[in-house]
């Protein structure tokens, strides 16, 4: 009769029997003589009573889910809640700039070159003179649009093409590993040099379209890796014995149960993109002026950081907090999907 | 005439934080194994059995856990205030310790022999051909066919009794007084187990060792103790000879035990069960901590904390009642 | 014996071994299960022992269609169910349900207890009216000896035995005939372990299941079945009713694991005779020719290497009967009363 392979250490993963416990108990034991199986079944079952603390008694009982538990846990949390308003407001700026400044990120006065704030100007003025504020929220929309438009492409390739080939298995599998490889193998500044060389287009789409080309095997992988462990739980055969269909017990079995290092890599991942959107700039291949974005800003202050740091300082303090709140969002999300750090 | 005290752990207490507040997983444990003796200490997860060994071997993680009182005397010598260098020294040369997995317990990368013989090099100074000729010789008096060849083989190519006893080997690679076997063989079927206890009991009368040995299987028990000790939920509740406690258990939680066995040798009606679950270690119920499951509970049991009483034929158990268990 | 629900014959599960990566060459197989023969019949338990490798599980998971057997045949109601798929073999798995060793992964920690007892419902709508599968759940749970106020807590918030309880009440949402119980009490402690196998055998009355029941645990196994087999390297080598197996084995192997079991009983010490086996189980990679069990048998002779032993009653003991007559694939066969008898008091 082996015990099962777990050290026999105090279980942290058993904090149901101890809160209310002692009150059932002390109920049940008066009762209970030497009991069959019905009255143990009975006892056992009383020694579950207490109710959770956050339910109110006596309300109304709905059936809850583990996405309407999540929500309910994540509004609760203030990590959520912060990341969640930074994220709220990059948003709006992104589409409403001039919401909060007027001005035109373009109309630089040489004159002020470097110069330090004053009043209008906040954040100072760059070395073409123009001013950092407006610039600085100016770029949030390319910077963020990339930032989320690639992350998203690449997520949603990578794990759909990796959750499928861990899921299923086989020769497409193989291949679709080997291709993984060869990515892998290109240099992702050579790459780009190369691929965007040639597009002579301004705008924001052939560099979300290389980095989603790029960025995808990594998400693959990662994707792959996490649905083959799900596979293999008791639980997934439990649903393919009952009959589920292969859809079902990915979406409902394996997906859930796969997606938090998902999750982590592609928050993180959102922040590299942002910054290898400002290198593919500052190589002369990403965006050109007159776009405006945190990276071509960032790649022009950073000769003079001694001169006049607070252009190089306000658009990286910018794309920091960012990247930041993405990864706390990321944080979040991820463990209120977990129902054991409820 | 008793034997030689090797090992006396007296109202040892040890604590693990945890998220859910602080675990209480050895609550005054006390217990003696002499040389040549046999102690099985029989427990559920949770009791704090393995708690208690690691706690002796001095291989607890601290933290999370901490020792709160109570003293380990290893020859009379309380180990609790030895420093970190004296007690390795002991460790490994006068103490050993069996582990359950011993494919976890053995280094993947690195063949059995040099683990076995980095044994002598590290404690006896060995040079690299001796401690190679001595891991033969240890593979041999565990009896691994082959041994000359298979000493440079890596654990994985073993199957899992071999694999047990080149743990076996390894401890006792440097002849220790005592042996801490911690579920040597749950992980093996049973006729691989019973080889395996053979040999680990065999070996001990011959190097008439202490043994410690940690278990849930009352079966295994019955075979190999001389002395038993239950554990619940980090109290020893009741000690013994081992022959008294399974003709005669003196406290509820052994009884409920034995009676909840299915049995080989008769078909049986419903099975006894002892009814609810071991408590939380966070929150262990007032008084006895068995009274919320026993059958014999009374107010007593609610509010005071039973001693370990003595009872005769050199027994001791943590029952208020326990006349009334012995009698039936 | 009762009607028979399920019968398996000529049962074999090869795992291929390949090499390469794109292009895959077969270098050898697994012989997991290697030509098992079964009969359950209606409300009753057929229990399987066999040490670890020995196949008893990858037969558990033929019996409920999640692997296809390389070859054979397992018959429920009389109709082979190894070739069905979609509808038809949907249809049967409303009969035939699992029930799981590792009450930690066999059940999804992202699923609420409710979601988890109530999923074959999801899958088989017919079985249940929308409106009525909350109150079905509940009435599970409570016959599992649960608190049906727990259909919204997750499996982490319970315990090995409870959770146990509820891959039972899964198990038993659809009201299936037969229950294949791979390992189910095995990772629980002593004293849980009882109130499960009581759990089992109460459930078992209340709605007359038929139980597959696979265990290493021979005492467990002799408690809870009607009839044994003992598989050994993905063979069945005896077969017989629990007295015929525990009280009069004729197979050698069936004596020496019945005699390594450890009896709780330590006056038993001096007088029980042991049967050490020594060696290990062969790799079913490279299963030996003739009797699988001649590399570590003792009786094992010239005839066992050659010839392969029939699972049929021996002839020793056809003209005799008695309960040492009974399916036993040995050449030579001799009854051996290993199992110590209980006297012990209390």
């Amino acid at each position: 009769m082996p015990e099962p392979p777990q050290p026999e250490q105090p279980q942290p993963d058993r904090p149901h029997i101890s809160a209310g416990d002692r009150a059932a108990e002390d109920g049940a034991v008066a009762a209970t003589g030497m009991g069959g199986a019905m009255d143990l079944a009975a006892t056992e079952a009383e020694s579950l009573e207490p109710a959770q603390p956050g339910g109110a008694p006596g309300a109304p009982e709905r059936t809850r889910s583990l996405w309407s538990d999540a929500w309910r846990d994540l509004r609760r949390n203030p990590v959520f809640l912060v990341s969640a308003l930074v994220i709220l407001f990059l948003v709006v700026i992104a589409i409403w700039p001039s919401a909060i400044a007027s001005g035109n990120p373009l109309h630089c006065d040489l004159a002020k070159a470097q110069d330090g704030a004053e009043s209008g100007h906040p954040f100072g003025y760059n070395g073409q003179g123009c001013d950092v504020y407006t610039r600085t929220v100016h770029g949030a929309r390319t910077s963020v649009t990339v930032g989320v438009l690639a992350t998203a492409g690449v997520t949603l390739l990578g794990s759909v093409l990796g959750g499928l080939a861990g899921f299923f298995g086989g020769t497409w599998d193989g291949i679709l590993s080997r291709i993984t490889d060869v990515f892998f193998a290109i240099p992702v500044v050579l790459g780009g040099l190369v691929l965007l060389s040639v597009i002579t287009s301004n705008s924001i789409w052939p560099v979300i379209g290389f980095i989603v080309l790029l960025g995808w095997p990594q998400l693959s992988r990662i994707a792959r890796g996490s649905v083959i462990t799900a596979k293999q739980y008791d639980y997934v055969q439990a649903a393919r014995a009952l009959g589920a269909s292969p859809s079902r017990i990915l979406l409902r079995h394996i997906a859930p149960n796969a997606v938090a290092p998902v999750i982590v890599v592609a928050t993180i991942a959102l922040g590299t993109y942002i910054a290898l959107e400002a290198t593919l700039s500052y190589l002369g291949v990403g965006l050109k002026p007159p776009s405006v974005s945190w990276g071509i800003d960032i790649s022009a202050a950073s000769p003079y950081v001694r001169n006049a740091p607070h252009a190089l300082l306000w658009p990286s303090g910018a794309l920091a907090v960012t990247v930041l709140a993405f990864i706390m969002l990321g944080d979040a999300v991820r463990d209120a999907l977990d129902p054991k750090l409820r | 005439m008793p034997p030689e005290v090797l090992l006396e752990v007296r109202d040892l207490h040890v604590e693990f934080r945890t998220r859910d507040g602080v675990a209480h997983a050895v609550n005054g444990v006390d217990y003696a194994v002499g040389r040549g003796q046999t102690l099985a200490v029989l427990g559920e997860s949770g009791s704090g059995k393995s708690v208690t060994a690691q706690a002796v071997m001095g291989i607890l993680d601290i933290p999370p856990g901490r020792i709160t009182r109570g003293r380990i005397l290893f020859r009379g010598q309380d180990l609790l205030k030895l420093k970190e260098s004296e007690r390795r020294r002991i460790r490994g040369a006068e103490m050993a310790m069996i582990f359950q997995d011993a494919l976890s317990a053995l280094n993947p990368v690195l063949t059995v022999g040099d683990q076995l013989g980095e044994m002598f090099v590290v404690h006896r100074g060995a040079s690299r051909k001796d401690a190679r000729a001595r891991a033969v010789e240890l593979m041999d008096r565990v009896r691994i066919p082959a041994a000359a060849q298979r000493v440079r083989d890596y654990p994985h190519q073993f199957s899992g009794g071999m694999r047990q006893r080149i743990m076996i080997a390894m401890a006792l690679a440097l002849e220790p007084a005592l042996i801490i076997a911690d579920e040597p063989t749950t992980a093996l079927d049973v006729t691989v187990q019973a080889q395996v206890m053979d040999l680990l009991a065999e070996l001990q009368r011959e190097l008439t060792m202490g043994l410690v040995l940690i278990t849930h299987d009352l079966g295994v028990v019955a075979d190999v103790a001389d002395r038993i000790a239950v554990m619940y939920a980090g109290r020893i509740v009741e000690t013994a000879p081992v022959h008294d406690v399974y003709k005669a258990p003196a406290h509820p939680y052994t009884r409920g035990l034995l009676e909840s066995i299915p049995r080989l040798d008769r078909k049986g009606r419903e099975l006894y069960a002892i009814k609810g679950l071991p408590p939380s270690l966070t929150d262990i119920p007032r008084g006895c901590a068995f009274h919320p499951r026993c059958p014999m509970a009374r107010d007593v049991c609610r509010t005071d904390v039973p001693p370990l009483y003595e009872v005769p034929g050199d027994r001791r158990s943590a029952c208020h009642f326990w006349r009334e268990c012995l009698d039936g | 014996m009762a009607e028979p629900v399920l019968e398996v014959n000529g049962l074999v599960k090869h795992y291929p071994l390949t090499q390469g990566v794109l292009f895959r060459k077969q270098t050898g197989a697994v012989r997991a299960v290697d030509g098992v023969d079964l009969v359950l019949g209606r409300g009753e338990t057929l229990g399987i022992v066999g040490e670890s490798g020995c196949g008893k599980s990858t037969v558990a998971r033929l019996l409920v269609s999640l692997e296809r057997p390389t070859a054979g045949e397992i018959r429920y109601r009389g109709e082979d169910i190894t070739r069905l798929s979609g509808r038809a073999l949907k249809a049967v798995r409303r009969n035939i349900q699992m029930v799981f060793q590792d009450p930690y992964t066999s059940l999804n920690p992202r699923m609420t207890v409710g979601d988890i007892v109530g999923e074959p419902y999801e899958i088989h709508p017919e079985a249940a009216p929308k409106g009525d599968r909350r109150r079905k759940v509940r009435e599970l749970l409570e016959v599992v000896g649960l608190n049906p106020e727990h259909v919204n807590r997750y499996p982490h918030q319970f315990s090995g035995g409870q959770r146990q309880r509820i891959g039972i009440a899964r198990g038993l949402a659809l009201r299936p005939e037969i229950i294949v119980a791979d390992e189910p009490v095995s990772a629980l402690d002593v004293s849980v372990q009882a109130q499960v196998v009581n759990l089992m055998e109460r459930l078992q009355g209340e709605f007359g299941l038929a139980y597959v029941f696979i265990a290493h645990d021979l005492s467990v196994v002799r408690h809870i079945s009607d009839r044994v087999g003992v598989m050994y390297l993905g063979r069945i080598v005896e077969t017989g009713t629990d007295t015929e197996i525990y009280d009069h084995p004729t197979h050698p192997y069936t004596q020496a694991l019945l005699s390594a079991v450890p009896v709780p009983d330590p006056e038993a010490r001096a007088h029980r005779e042991r049967i050490i086996l020594y060696g290990d189980v062969p790799s079913p990679t490279d299963i030996p020719s003739g009797c699988r069990f001649r590399t570590r048998c003792w009786k094992a002779r010239e005839r066992c290497a050659l010839e392969v032993p029939a699972l049929a009653v021996p002839e020793a003991f056809r003209a005799v009967g008695g309960p040492a007559a009974h399916d036993s694939a040995c050449h030579f066969a001799e009854e051996k009363h290993v199992v110590a008898d209980g006297n012990r008091p209390g």
